[in-house]
């Protein structure tokens, strides 16, 4: 059963028009980290290859295409799991790179920390020489359009929340069973400057441990931070629950005790995989 | 429903110097909690009112005894949440605020955001009015002198007469650290958890190991396991040190009114007070016993002599 990736593009009410290009990025994204685990690379360089295509992909809310936070500029946070030393490495709001994944991939390998910031992730992507960009070449029209819709005075909050869940996410176990994950996300549309969804916090963005499994989530983040979703999954598989089963519960419990909506991919190390939703 | 409130002060190897002091404050700081719990306040205020108290205090890692980047700023991240509702608010990276953990309060209670971070948060502080001090003012004389040692982390969980749980925990960080950093701290399951159903922790010690195992919310799957308040410390902790091997401590409380306060590193100060009865320690299997009248009536005695209300 092995190599195995599994990518989602975000859970949430995609519009129709947007739905056949986001299966084809998934699928682009999945072929590429595919492709390098049948080549005997690292789940690590799997996912975080899957997750660079779609960050790139200008169709998901990750990268170039992110949301737009209030003042109309791009924040993105991602994270990366080793489940096989539990490293991991994170970035929360940080501007102006295209590859937010790459970046929190640099924190767990060059330094001792485990997430950076803000203006100290800039300031370290300086350091280890990733190329500044424009913020406008990481604004689309699309988003742009739906920053500015949602500033109008009769915006239906609501509506607009439920197209914003574009985060993407991958998970794999390569050959030598070692598993990891990776999620990236623009975050929440018109969010407040400096707000950190789930994304980067280990535990509720994602989560991987060689002995368990590993989770990448989606959708409404704060309630994944309150439940946190990935390792709450984890638990369940610890339990003895499949992957899908583990995936279902949590989710279901999300839903009862916070009202939060979202989706997961999950693996086990043997292989078994899951995409569950219920947005 | 007996109400009670544990606090810790950072595990760490706290110097002699430094151990009779971080005993008084975190006495002073169950006290202060407890008293808010006895009047009927809520264990969130509880929470609250017992890290601001450490906060304020220079003895402590945390608001005016914070550590300094490696640029010279001290930045701070602090966490609350409330066991009923699981409603949390974070801040990471935020400077020059004297009450890191008022304004994770304030995220929690006036935006539809868990988190905030960097100068979004001190914009954020700035439109609710909450005053900034200056970076000087933030930074001890011991802070200046003192920059390699380790410092860490203050916390404290609590459970009220009407059952509800709640955490907080508030740090500088670690010393010399690389700007942005963001430990253990403020992330949800890590630096701590709360959760009517099993109970309240907060977490300190080796923040990045504290991610790697998100010991906060480790423990509390044990107790949901059916695990003890202490049995599932213990493991998570004994796990930390297996698996990443790091250490650290926690404190705990559960719906029923059980706690405790555990740690693998050399000492941890710790308080915990329930029905008039006040516990602290500082070396491993020390438990003491005072009074809690006692110990208010001295910590009155002291904030008289001492004007800005600390306890050394």
């Amino acid at each position: 059963m092995l190599p195995v990736i599994v990518v989602h593009g975000g859970a949430g009410h995609i519009p129709r028009e947007r739905s056949e290009k986001s299966m084809s990025g998934v699928c682009y994204a999945a072929r590429a980290g595919y492709s390098l685990l049948q080549g005997g690379a690292s789940s690590m360089d799997a996912v975080v290859e899957a997750v660079i295509q779609m960050e790139n992909d200008p169709h998901f809310n990750a990268g170039r295409g992110s949301v737009l936070n209030v003042k109309g500029d791009v924040e993105m946070d991602a994270l990366v799991m080793d489940g096989k030393t539990l490293a991991s490495g994170a970035v929360s709001a940080v501007r102006n790179i295209a590859n937010p994944v790459q970046l929190a991939r640099l924190v767990m390998d060059k330094t001792s920390h485990a997430c950076l910031t803000a203006e100290g992730a800039s300031k370290f992507a300086r350091a280890v020489g990733i190329p500044e960009v424009s913020q406008e070449s990481l604004i689309t029209e699309y988003a742009r359009m739906r920053w500015t819709k949602n500033l109008a005075p009769d915006a239906n909050p609501v509506e607009s929340q439920m197209g914003k869940m574009g985060t993407v996410g991958a998970v794999a176990v390569d050959r030598e069973g070692n598993i990891a994950c990776a999620t990236s996300t623009g975050g929440m549309l018109n969010k407040m400057e400096g707000r950190v969804g789930d994304t980067p916090c280990i535990g509720s963005g994602g989560y991987a441990d060689n002995q368990t499994g590993a989770v990448s989530t989606t959708g409404h983040g704060e309630a994944i931070m309150k439940v946190t979703l990935a390792r709450l999954i984890l638990f369940h598989m610890e339990q003895g629950q499949t992957v899908e089963a583990a995936s279902d519960v949590g989710l279901a419990y999300m839903k009862s005790r916070v009202g939060g909506l979202g989706g997961v991919v999950t693996v086990d190390p043997q292989g078994g995989w899951g995409a569950r939703f219920n947005s | 429903m007996s109400a009670v409130i544990v606090v810790h002060g950072g595990a760490w190897a706290i110097p002699d110097e430094l151990a009779q002091a971080s005993v008084d404050g975190v006495k002073s700081a169950a006290c202060q909690g407890f008293s808010v719990l006895k009047g009927g306040g809520s264990a969130l205020d509880a929470v609250e009112a017992a890290v601001r108290m450490m906060e304020d205090n220079t003895v402590f890692n945390a608001g005016h005894g914070a550590t300094l980047n490696n640029n010279g700023d001290v930045e701070l991240d602090a966490i609350i949440m409330d066991g009923k509702t699981l409603a949390c608010g974070a801040v990471s990276s935020v400077k020059n605020i004297a009450n890191p953990v008022s304004l994770a309060r304030a995220v929690m209670d006036k935006t539809s955001h868990v988190m905030l971070t960097g100068s979004g948060a001190n914009q954020f502080a700035e439109s609710m009015g909450v005053e900034t001090v200056p970076t000087d003012a933030l930074v001890t004389e011991y802070e200046r002198k003192e920059w390699e040692k380790a410092h860490d982390t203050v916390g404290a969980v609590a459970l009220d007469c009407t059952g509800n749980v709640a955490c907080a925990t508030s740090t500088g960080g670690i010393r010399n650290k690389k700007i942005g950093r963001v430990g253990d701290s403020p992330v949800i399951g890590s630096g701590g958890y709360a959760d009517n159903f099993s109970g309240a922790v907060s977490c300190t010690g080796h923040g990045e190991s504290i991610l790697k195992v998100t010991l906060a919310r480790l423990i509390v799957s044990h107790i949901e396991q059916g695990k003890s308040v202490s049995d599932a410390s213990q493991l998570s902790l004994q796990y930390m040190g297996e698996r990443v091997h790091g250490a650290g401590g926690s404190i705990v409380v559960s719906p029923s009114g059980q706690w405790a306060a555990t740690f693998t590193t050399e000492r941890m100060a710790w308080a915990a007070a329930q029905q008039d009865e006040l516990w602290y320690g500082l070396e491993p299997s020390q438990r003491n016993k005072d009074c809690i009248f006692t110990v208010v009536f001295k910590v009155k005695i002291h904030s008289n002599m001492t004007p800005e209300g600390q306890t050394t």
